[in-house]
């Protein structure tokens, strides 16, 4: 590589570089607690995925070109250039982390180690290096977004097709999907697939939300990818849509990363403040049952039910407690995984990495401590609020033999419900 | 057109949820010759949309894409 490419991929590093991440890159100690916080790392024992191991990478280059000691005794504080070698140790650690921030909580520091590898995807994508596949779902969510017509027909036609089925569970002619209604109090972004919107939509018709969807969902591999203009571009789309119908708030479905990127990502990103309120589908349906405006009935549910935080909606996003007073209100029989909360396992399965084949291996091996606490569980049922959790503790489910069912959380809130037309049971 | 196009290869993704038809397409498509053509067929509705939208911003084409029954059929060409 030449020489002023790599003081340009340098100049990346050196552009993101704020001073929280230089104190980050300062401060850690190599203590390798994170090593037994990262699941990775303990799945697989493979020393690039330690998380100091990953972070590591970004403070050689930082050291050898923004460091005095680094620039002049390179050798002795490990300072080294972003050559081929260490774009492709960087390419590996980086988009194989599910940024789970599992070894921040842990982290005496609180090193964030999912931040600084946002810096390295800026550099891997400066280098032309970034992950092809997150890359092309980005490109393609964002190309859907350009020509949002030429997709009108099947979008509108699939909501039709929901719309029967929510009649069909609620026995209720009047009920529907409103597409596009103007002045509704909540716009749902839901995720592209029929399973996002009909368990939701039988929900708010019932609950008798004022409510409406459009033509937009919330998944962002831009985000995963790792191009803040990109991921803004995917979000603007929905949310430049809210403000046009003029909605009160904005609702994210059971999926992580969308959650996170509405919630705290956006505004940063635009600089704009959002006229409206985020909130997750969860936090509505917990207040519904709570105000009574939906029911549900503890007997539907046969076994025992746990409950996997996803590390987006819990440890980064704060979200614990609706989601458990959810699933605690829909079934007598709960019990939690161990840890839980703020330290859950990470299933192995966020990040984008469920999308990138060359990480299946490390991927299911990662998953390991998720079927620890599983089998421990003793549970037949997992509630899981997550796309891409669920896409991997399937996987593990079916590999391991774990005999679970694994369920959205608002699929399990409509088998709870006692409607004239649900068929669907779980535990049964 | 499914009646006169040769297939080089077919793709089951039945069962699979959004992205993941558009990301097995994607993956399978160096694996068949440039001009050749991967038959998929998947249940959720979001590929209708995610496999026309790949191809577009990736510079492949969807020669066909409809729904048979409760499958959606795409017939997607390798263009480079």
């Amino acid at each position: 590589m030449e020489t002023v490419e790599m003081q340009t991929l340098a100049g990346v590093i050196d552009k993101k570089m704020n001073r929280q991440l230089k104190q980050y890159i300062d401060i850690c100690a190599r203590c390798a607690i994170c090593k037994d916080a990262c699941h990775q790392y303990v799945g697989t024992g493979d020393f690039k995925y330690l998380p100091a191991r990953r972070a590591e990478l970004i403070r050689q280059v930082y050291k050898k070109y923004f460091d005095k000691t680094g620039r002049f005794v390179p050798a002795l504080y490990e300072a080294r250039d972003p050559d081929d070698n260490l774009l492709d140790e960087l390419y590996d650690s980086t988009y194989a982390c599910t940024g789970c921030r599992r070894c921040m909580y842990y982290c005496p520091f609180s090193i964030d180690t999912a931040w600084i590898l946002s810096v390295a995807k800026a550099v891997l994508i400066a280098a032309g290096r970034g992950n092809e596949m997150l890359g092309q779902l980005a490109d393609a969510a964002i190309f859907k977004g350009d020509n949002v017509a030429m997709f009108e027909g099947v979008i509108t036609s699939g909501f039709e097709e929901i719309a029967e089925e929510v009649r069909a569970i609620t026995g209720n002619p009047d009920h529907g999907v409103p597409v596009n209604k103007q002045g509704a109090d909540v716009l749902y972004v839901a995720l592209a697939g029929a399973h996002s919107i009909r368990p939701a939509a039988v929900i708010f018709e019932e609950a008798g939300e004022s409510w409406t969807i459009s033509m937009f969902e919330a998944a962002n591999y831009g985000y995963f990818y790792g191009d803040p203009e990109k991921a803004r571009l995917i979000t603007k789309r929905y949310i430049d849509e809210a403000v046009r119908l003029g909605v009160k708030e904005i609702v994210v479905p059971e999926c992580g990363h969308a959650y996170r990127v509405a919630e705290f990502f956006y505004e940063a990103w635009s600089k704009e403040p959002m006229p409206f309120k985020v909130s997750h589908i969860l936090e509505k349906v917990d207040d519904y049952i709570k105000t009574g405006r939906i029911k549900v009935d503890k007997g539907l549910i046969e076994g025992t039910v746990t409950y996997h935080d996803p590390c987006q909606l819990g440890r980064n996003g704060g979200k614990f407690e609706q989601p458990r007073d959810i699933v605690k209100a829909v079934t007598s029989n709960f019990v939690d995984l161990t840890p839980n909360r703020a330290e859950q396992w990470c299933c192995g399965g966020g990040g984008g990495i469920v999308a990138m084949e060359e990480f299946k291996d490390v991927r299911l091996k990662s998953g390991s401590k998720k079927v620890e606490q599983l089998k421990a569980s003793g549970a037949n049922i997992l509630a899981c609020p997550c796309e891409n959790c669920r896409l991997q503790i399937e996987e593990l489910n079916e590999i391991h033999e774990l005999g679970m069912e694994i369920w959205q959380v608002i699929d399990l809130v409509v088998a709870s419900m006692p409607l004239p037309g649900n068929k669907k049971s779980a535990g049964a | 057109m499914s009646d006169e196009t040769k297939i080089d290869l077919e793709l089951d993704l039945k069962g699979l949820l959004c992205p993941l038809p558009m990301v097995r397409v994607s993956q399978n498509i160096t694996n068949v010759p440039v001009d050749g053509v991967i038959r998929a067929v998947a249940t959720d509705p979001g590929a209708m949309a995610d496999i026309p939208a790949w191809a577009a911003s990736t510079g492949h084409e969807v020669l066909s894409a409809g729904k048979e029954g409760d499958l959606f059929v795409f017939l997607v060409k390798r263009t480079k």
